[in-house]
C-alpha cells in the first residue's frame, strides 16, 4: 500500500510528460470540492505552469488526473465518451459510481501500460456528493476525502488531523487550499498555481489562487550570523 | 385471423400483402394458449403471478416455476413457450449482469425491458429464425420506484400499471381496470399484500375449471418487506390469498 | 469504402527495414541514427484587445536539421501544412513528423470534405494526440498546432507520447528553453501582429544562437481567419559571409613544357532499320489464299 499514491517515475517512458503533482477531492454536505495544483513537468523542466488537472467528464462529474498526461488525458477522453453515449442512450446523467467504474474498468484492465492515479469528484441525484479514489493499481475506493500524485504523501497526517465532517462549502475551500498549499511546498513536482472547483446541484464554479496568493504558512526564522556559542576569536 | 396465410405465413421474412407478419401473430397465438399471467404495480413495490397448468397428474408439485430472477431486484414471468421463456430469462441475466459490470449500478426495469425488447425484436426480422413464442412481464423496484413492463413477441414494449397475458387476459384485465381505478383518478396504488389477494382471485376467476386442466397458482414479489429483492411470495400470505379467492368463487357462483 | 481496383495512397509508416536494422544493429553493437530536428519551435496567440490587429497565431521555427553531430540539412522546413487555415510545427524524428503530419492532413482534407466546413484546430489536435498515443512515444513528434477556426485562434502543443497542452504561448523542442525564456520575459497578450513577429522571431534566434541542435534561418506563419501567411526564410542571420581571400590561381601560374590535344568525344556509326522485323527491305506481304490448301496456310473459316 505504500505506493499507493506515489507516481512510479521509473515506469514513465523515456521523455513522457509527468504530472507529478498534487491532487485532492473532498465531499461536503451539498456536494464536492475538488483541487489541484497546476505544475507538468517533463524531467526538471516545468512543461506547463498552468496545466488544468481538473478535467470535465460530464455536467456534475470532473476528475483530478495525476501521473502519465498522455495515460490519464487518454483515459478521461474516453470515459468522457462513454458518459456522453450513457446519456444519449438512458436520458439521463450517469451517477458518479458509474462514471468511477468506467474509470475503474480502463485502469484496472491495462494496469501494465497505464501510470494514472485518478480521483473522481461529483454530484448526482442519487447520493448527492461524491468521491471516488482510483490509484495506481486500478482499484476503486468512496472516501469522503481523497489526496492523490506526489504531493499527497507529505499532507496524509495534515489532512487526517484536520478534517471534519458536517463541513459547509467555504470551510471545504478553504481546506482544499491549505493542504494543496502545503503540499505544493513540500512537493518539487508539485507547484504553480492552484486550481479548484465546487460542484454541487446548482453549479459548477472554479476558483483559482495565483502563485503568488498562496496560503503561507511557518517558513522557518531568519538566522543572521552564525550561532555559534562562542565569538570566534579574530587573530590581530 | 381473417385469412389463411395463403403463403404469406411461411417465414417471418415475408409481410402478407396488407402490411401483417404472421409469424408474429402465431406467435401470439402460443402465448393466448398458456396460462394466464398477472402483474400489479402497487404502491410499496410489485407482485406477479402466473396460473401454472398442469398437464399431467404425475408431476410433482411446484416444478417448472414460469417465474424467474433476472436480477436481485427483478422478476420475469413469461406466457408461452416455457422454454422460450427460459431463454428470454437467461439472456436477460447476462444483460443484467452486464450492465452491473460495466456500470456498477443495477440496471433498472426500463433498461432490461428495453434490451429484451431489442432481442425479442431480432426474431422477427430474418427468415432463418422463428419469433419467441413468449410474451413477458418484467418487473421490479430500482431507484425510479417500482415498474412493470410488457414485451409482446413482435418486440413492442410498454409499462403498465398492472397487465395481464396469456389465455382470458381479456377477463384478468377488465377485473385489473376496476383495481386500478382509484389510483388512475390520482389516488394511491395498492399495496403489495392487497394485490397478492387480488391476483389470486383474478387468477381463479380467469381459470375455467370445466375446460382448463388442473393448475398452481404461482407468486412472486418485489417489496419493502423483501427489502427491495425479488422473492417467492411466503407460503402462508399465498395459502390465506388462496383460500379467499376459492370462497369469493364460490361466493360467485351462489350469486349466479 | 474505396473503390476496389483504386490503388490506396501510399501514406502511414513503412516498416519494412525494422528487421534490418535491429540486424545491423546487433551486429555493430549500436542502432542505426535517426535523423533528429533538433529543434526551436514556438508559437503564440496575438490580436484582439486594443491591439487594433485582427486575433491569430504566429508560429516560427529554425530550418536546420540534424544526424548526431551532422547537420543534415541546412534550410529544412518544420512549418507543416495541415488544412489552409491550419499548420503544424514539428520536432523530433524529422521522418515521424513529415509523416505524422502528411497523414493527419489527408485526413483532416477528407473529414472536411465529408462534414461540408472548415475542420477545427481541435479536431487536428485531437487526431494527432490519439494517433502519437496509439504509438506509445515510439513515433517521436513533438508538435505545436496553431490555426483559426470557427471557435476562433486555437494554439495546443502534442507530445510524443500523446499529451496535449493549450496555452497562449508554446514553445518545444531542443531550443524550447532558450525561447521560452524570451517568451516568458516579453510576452503580453494582445499584441499586434508586427510584434507578435518580432518575438516570435526573436524566440527562435534565441533558439539558433544557443541551442546546438537549433540553426540556420528563422521560417514564420501567420494564420489569421483570413488564411495563412507563410514567410519563408523570414530572417537568414547565418548567411555564408564573402571570403575575404579567395583561393583561385591566376592563369598562367604553371609553366608547361608540352601541349597535347585530344579528341575525348567517342564516336560511331548508327545503321537505322526503320520497322525491323514487319517491312523490312527486300521482302514483300504475301496474302494468304483462304481454304487455299492443307497444313499451316490453311485458313479457318467456322462459318462454311
Amino acid at each position: 500500500m505504500s505506493n499507493i499514491n506515489f507516481v512510479d517515475i521509473q515506469h514513465l517512458k523515456k521523455g513522457e510528460v509527468n504530472l507529478g503533482t498534487s491532487i485532492m477531492a473532498v465531499k461536503f454536505d451539498k456536494g464536492v470540492v475538488i483541487g489541484a495544483d497546476s505544475r507538468t513537468t517533463t524531467g526538471s523542466y516545468i512543461a506547463n505552469r498552468v496545466t488544468d488537472k481538473l478535467t470535465h467528464i460530464h455536467d456534475r462529474i470532473y476528475c483530478c488526473r495525476s501521473g502519465s498526461a498522455a495515460d490519464t488525458q487518454a483515459v478521461a477522453d474516453i470515459v468522457h465518451y462513454h458518459a456522453q453515449t450513457y446519456t444519449a442512450v438512458y436520458g439521463e446523467n450517469p451517477p458518479v459510481n458509474t462514471v468511477a467504474a468506467l474509470f475503474e474498468k480502463l485502469c484496472y484492465e491495462n494496469k501494465d501500460n497505464l501510470s494514472a492515479g485518478i480521483i473522481v469528484g461529483g454530484w448526482d441525484k442519487e447520493k448527492g456528493g461524491s468521491v471516488y479514489n482510483i490509484p495506481l493499481g486500478g482499484g476503486m475506493f468512496e472516501q469522503p476525502w481523497a489526496i492523490g500524485g506526489s504531493g499527497s504523501t507529505y499532507v496524509y497526517g495534515y489532512c487526517d488531523a484536520t478534517y471534519r465532517e458536517g463541513w459547509g462549502e467555504e470551510e471545504t475551500v478553504n481546506f482544499v487550499k491549505n493542504t494543496l498549499a502545503l503540499a505544493m511546498a513540500r512537493d518539487g513536482s508539485s507547484g504553480g498555481c492552484i486550481r479548484m472547483c465546487v460542484i454541487t446541484e446548482d453549479k459548477v464554479e472554479r476558483h483559482f489562487v495565483p502563485g503568488n496568493e498562496l496560503p503561507r504558512f511557518w517558513e522557518g526564522k531568519e538566522v543572521v550570523g552564525g550561532h555559534s556559542a562562542q565569538p570566534t576569536a579574530v587573530s590581530a | 385471423m381473417s385469412s389463411i396465410g395463403t403463403g404469406y405465413d411461411l417465414s417471418v421474412s415475408t409481410y402478407s400483402p396488407d402490411g401483417r407478419l404472421f409469424q408474429v401473430e402465431y406467435a401470439n397465438k402460443a402465448v393466448e394458449a398458456a396460462g394466464v399471467a398477472v402483474g400489479i404495480r402497487c404502491s410499496d413495490g410489485i407482485v406477479l403471478g402466473v396460473e401454472r397448468l398442469l398437464h399431467s397428474k404425475l408431476l410433482v408439485k411446484g416444478g417448472n416455476r414460469r417465474i424467474q430472477s433476472v436480477d436481485e431486484h427483478v422478476g420475469l414471468a413469461t406466457a408461452g413457450l416455457l422454454a422460450d421463456g427460459k431463454h428470454l430469462a437467461t439472456r436477460l441475466r447476462d444483460e443484467a449482469y452486464n450492465f452491473r459490470d460495466t456500470y456498477n449500478a443495477p440496471a433498472t426495469v426500463q433498461i432490461l425491458s428495453d434490451r429484451l425488447s431489442g432481442y425479442v425484436q431480432a426474431y422477427t426480422c430474418y427468415g432463418s429464425v422463428r419469433p419467441f413464442g413468449v410474451s413477458s412481464l418484467v418487473a421490479g423496484v430500482d431507484k425510479t420506484g417500482p415498474r412493470l413492463f410488457c414485451v409482446e413477441p413482435s418486440g413492442v414494449f410498454y409499462g403498465y400499471r398492472a397487465c395481464a397475458i396469456g389465455k382470458g387476459k381479456a377477463l384478468a384485465k377488465t377485473e385489473l381496470e376496476k383495481l386500478i381505478a382509484k389510483e388512475a383518478d390520482g389516488g394511491e396504488a395498492i399495496t403489495c399484500r392487497e394485490a397478492i389477494d387480488e391476483i389470486a382471485r383474478i387468477i381463479y376467476l380467469v381459470h375455467d375449471d370445466n375446460k382448463d386442466k388442473d393448475f398452481e397458482l404461482e407468486m412472486t414479489w418485489v417489496s419493502t418487506e423483501t427489502g427491495g429483492k425479488h422473492r417467492a411470495v411466503p407460503g402462508e400470505l399465498q395459502a390465506e390469498a388462496e383460500a379467499k379467492a376459492k370462497a369469493a368463487l364460490e361466493e360467485g357462483m351462489e350469486e349466479d | 469504402m474505396a473503390a476496389t481496383g483504386v490503388a490506396p495512397n501510399n501514406i502511414g509508416f513503412d516498416f519494412s527495414n525494422y528487421a534490418r536494422n535491429e540486424f545491423l544493429g546487433a551486429r555493430l553493437g549500436a542502432q542505426a541514427k535517426t535523423t533528429s530536428t533538433g529543434t526551436t519551435i514556438v508559437g503564440l496567440k496575438y490580436g484582439g484587445g486594443d491591439s487594433g490587429d485582427e486575433e491569430g497565431i504566429c508560429l516560427g521555427a529554425d530550418t536546420r536539421a540534424t544526424g548526431g553531430p551532422i547537420v543534415a540539412d541546412k534550410n529544412c522546413e518544420k512549418i507543416h501544412y495541415l488544412t489552409p487555415h491550419i499548420r503544424c510545427c514539428g520536432a523530433g524524428t524529422a521522418a515521424d513528423t513529415e509523416y505524422v503530419t502528411n497523414l493527419i492532413s489527408s485526413n483532416l482534407e477528407l473529414h472536411s470534405l465529408s462534414q461540408g466546413r472548415q475542420v477545427r484546430v481541435v479536431t487536428a489536435m485531437t487526431m494527432l494526440k490519439q494517433y502519437l498515443y496509439r504509438y506509445q512515444g515510439h513515433v517521436g513528434a513533438y508538435l505545436v498546432v496553431g490555426g483559426v477556426d470557427s471557435t476562433g485562434p486555437q494554439l495546443f502543443t502534442v507530445h510524443a507520447h500523446g499529451s496535449t497542452d493549450k496555452l497562449p504561448y508554446v514553445t518545444m523542442g531542443s531550443g524550447s528553453l532558450a525561447a521560452m525564456a524570451v517568451f516568458e520575459s516579453a510576452y503580453k497578450e494582445h499584441l499586434t501582429k508586427a510584434e507578435a513577429i518580432a518575438l516570435v522571431a526573436r524566440a527562435i534566434r534565441a533558439g539558433v544562437f544557443n541551442d546546438l541542435g537549433s540553426g540556420s534561418n528563422v521560417d514564420v506563419s501567420v494564420i489569421t481567419k483570413a488564411g495563412t501567411e507563410t514567410l519563408r526564410n523570414y530572417e537568414t542571420p547565418n548567411e555564408r559571409g564573402i571570403k575575404s581571400r579567395d583561393y583561385k590561381f591566376r592563369r598562367g601560374t604553371t609553366a608547361w613544357l608540352k601541349e597535347n590535344v585530344r579528341d575525348l568525344v567517342v564516336s560511331e556509326e548508327v545503321k537505322v532499320t526503320m520497322g525491323a522485323g514487319k517491312a523490312q527491305q527486300g521482302t514483300t506481304d504475301r496474302p494468304v489464299a483462304v481454304g487455299a490448301g492443307p497444313g499451316g496456310e490453311e485458313g479457318m473459316d467456322l462459318d462454311a
